[in-house]
Order: C-alpha cells, then sequence, then structure tokens
C-alpha cells in the first residue's frame, strides 16, 4: 500500500491526493475485490496526514460504492464494481478527458502524443492487474 | 460537539514597553481540530503561546479555553491540556521512569499503560538516564508524557525543531496515531512547512505581529491553487527577523 503518494507541494487537497491513489491502485488490481484496505490509524500514519483528511478519501470511495465498510470489521474492496448508469459514466470520462486535454494543450503536446500517453497509461494500469498481491 | 470551541483568542494584543509584538489577533480552535500557527521568528508567534498557556496576561483581550478566561484560571484549565515545549525540561540527570513517576503523581487522568507502550514502541528505555536519550527519543518522551495525562488539548511548541528526518517522521507517526485514537484537540508552532501541511486542519499566519492569515488548509489550497509553503513563502517574504 506505499504505493499511494501524499505531496506537500502538491496544491491539490491531501484528500483528493489520497483518492486519485486509491482509485489507480484499484484501477490496476493491486487492490483486488475483496481484499482489506488498511485503516485510517494505519494509512494517516503511513502517510504522516491527518487521519481526518484520510478518512475524508475513504468516505468518498465508499460513497462511489468503491469500497465497503463492514462493522467492527474494517474496510474492504467491494465484490463488485459499482453499477454505474451510462450517462453518468459518460459525464465522468468526458470531464477527465476535458482535463487531460487542458493539460496537453497548455504544455503544447500534440493530440498524437497525448493519445499514446493515455495508451500507455492504460496499459501499465492493466497489466499490473493481480501482479501486487 | 464537534463544533464545539476549545481556544478562542479574543482580540489580543501584546506590548513590551511601546513595542506592540501581538496585534489584535483573534482566532478559533474547534474541538477535535489541529490548528497550526505559523510565522517567521519575532512575528510574536511564541508571545501569543505564552498568552494561550496563561504564562503571560495579554495587554488587552484575552484567552478563552474550554470557555474560560485562561489568565484567570489557569491551574483548573490547565490541567486538561499538556504543553509540550521546544525543548524538553526534564531534569536529565533523572532515568526515564522517575520523570513518569512524577508526571503520575501529578494527573489523576495519567494513563500509565499507554504511556510505557509508547514508549517502548519508540525504543526509549526507561532505565536510561533523560539526558542519554537522543534529541529525537527526548522529542518522543516528551510528546509521551504530554499524552499520559489524556489531555483534551495539546500545544505544542516547534516540537520537531532539530531533528533528523527519522526522528521527525517518528515523531509525526506517534502524533497522528494520537489523533486517530483520540481525537485530541492541537494548537502547534513550527518552522516545518513539509511536515504540518497534512495534519493542520487550520493555518494561522503571524505577519509583523498580525494575523496576515487565518484559513482551513484544504481551502486554501483549493482557492489559491498553492501549497502551504508557496503561500507562507509570499505572504512573509522579506520580514522576520533572521533566525
Amino acid at each position: 500500500m506505499n504505493r499511494i503518494q501524499v505531496l506537500p507541494a502538491d496544491p491539490r487537497p491531501i484528500w483528493s491526493q489520497i483518492e486519485e491513489g486509491l482509485r489507480r491502485l484499484l484501477a490496476s488490481g493491486s487492490l483486488a475485490p475483496g481484499d482489506t484496505v488498511p485503516s485510517v490509524r494505519e494509512l494517516a500514519t503511513e502517510l504522516r496526514v491527518n487521519p481526518a483528511t484520510v478518512s475524508k478519501a475513504y468516505q468518498r470511495l465508499v460513497g462511489a460504492g468503491l469500497m465497503e465498510v463492514r462493522r467492527g470489521d474494517g474496510t474492504y474492496v467491494s465484490a463488485a464494481p459499482p453499477a454505474v448508469r451510462k450517462s453518468e459514466q459518460t459525464r465522468v470520462i468526458r470531464q477527465a478527458a476535458m482535463n487531460f486535454a487542458s493539460v496537453a494543450i497548455t504544455h503544447g503536446a500534440a493530440i498524437e502524443s497525448a493519445r499514446e500517453a493515455l495508451d500507455q497509461a492504460w496499459e501499465e494500469l492493466s497489466s499490473n492487474e493481480g501482479g501486487n498481491r | 460537539m464537534t463544533d464545539e470551541t476549545v481556544v478562542r483568542v479574543e482580540n489580543v494584543s501584546v506590548k513590551y514597553n511601546k513595542q506592540l509584538v501581538v496585534d489584535q489577533v483573534s482566532l478559533e480552535v474547534a474541538r477535535g481540530s489541529v490548528y497550526a500557527l505559523l510565522g517567521r521568528n519575532g512575528a510574536g508567534k511564541s508571545s501569543l503561546m505564552r498568552c494561550l498557556l496563561g504564562l503571560q496576561k495579554p495587554t488587552s483581550g484575552r484567552v478563552l479555553i474550554f470557555g474560560e478566561d485562561v489568565w484567570e484560571h489557569r491551574a483548573r484549565l490547565l490541567a486538561r491540556a499538556a504543553y509540550v515545549p521546544e525543548t524538553s525540561d526534564a531534569p536529565g540527570q533523572l532515568r526515564v521512569r522517575d520523570v513518569v513517576a512524577f508526571y503520575q503523581s501529578m494527573y489523576s487522568t495519567w494513563d500509565d499503560g499507554a504511556v510505557r507502550t509508547r514508549l517502548g514502541r519508540v525504543g526509549v528505555n526507561e532505565a536510561a538516564a533523560v539526558s542519554a536519550l537522543s534529541k529525537g527519543q527526548r522529542a518522543l518522551f516528551t510528546l509521551a508524557l504530554a499524552l499520559g495525562s489524556r489531555p483534551e488539548l495539546l500545544v505544542l511548541d516547534d516540537p520537531t525543531l532539530g531533528l533528523d528526518v527519522v526522528a521527525r517522521n517518528d515523531f509525526f507517526s506517534d502524533f497522528i496515531g494520537e489523533l486517530a485514537d483520540r481525537g485530541t484537540t492541537v494548537v502547534l508552532t513550527t518552522h516545518d512547512l513539509a511536515g504540518v501541511e497534512g495534519i493542520a486542519d487550520r493555518v494561522g499566519i503571524l505577519q509583523g505581529s498580525r494575523l496576515a492569515l487565518d484559513e482551513d488548509v484544504e481551502q486554501m489550497k483549493i482557492d489559491r491553487g498553492q501549497s502551504l509553503e508557496q503561500v507562507f513563502t509570499e505572504l512573509t517574504r522579506g520580514s522576520g527577523r533572521p533566525s
């Protein structure tokens, strides 16, 4: 689980850095359905951040159906990925694509290299699948 | 209870002779939150902290802790608080276990089991003389003593000053465990912006004796698109006295 990184100098809120880090681990299969997620206390101490911040990231992922809390028994990766409505999926992906495209364009990247980077990222996440357990 | 105010600084000013070192500062610390007070040397941090601990009477204004004036009811209020000074004031020739016993005799809320577990975990030998501890161990020892009384309010004065990176990380891990377990309210001063960025809920920046900024840390980062270090540098550049 030490692959979640929190960079103090990063202007993004820390809960969002943690949420994105966890989403990456989920997408790559490093965290698979049914796996336990470290307790808030464990992850907070490891990352040296306020427990309330970790808790906020967890709450968002639980809210999104990606993780679930079993009372008295910790937090787990949900057994089945949440059923997201097609329209919601489209909306989220379009929004993320808009952010990605904006970053690429403002850094002077051509669309080909942006596509290539996306393909690479996709491949990297899929090739990790199940490999880190 | 979550929005209960534990510390309320009301319009506090401190004047030495004619020099104003704290100028009408007001701030609030909510129960269970971590408030980081930042500022370059000479910005008025120490004077404000002394007022907060009832060690000094503000020239004007007042500090309320748990709703009561700390200057007037210091002993009673501070029994519910603990203070971690910049350098431990435990006598060096005493053994660790003797200092622990002394603290135990002073606090009815003392949790001896938790203190011993904590000391064991961070590798502080109870038979060692305080003077034989490394700087990092001494900081962890001081923290363990402060937490031993199960305080509702923990005040720390630049707790990681002079610690190497390993000791600093140990200190923060231990401190964060306490936040997770007990939800203690914390006020700390520090120069360690990177260390505190992930921990503080709210940050106050003293600049030229005034509170130049008093904001929720995450909200500040969203609003300004800058890290705490960047905000601090911009606000305080060219001020303060050299350390």
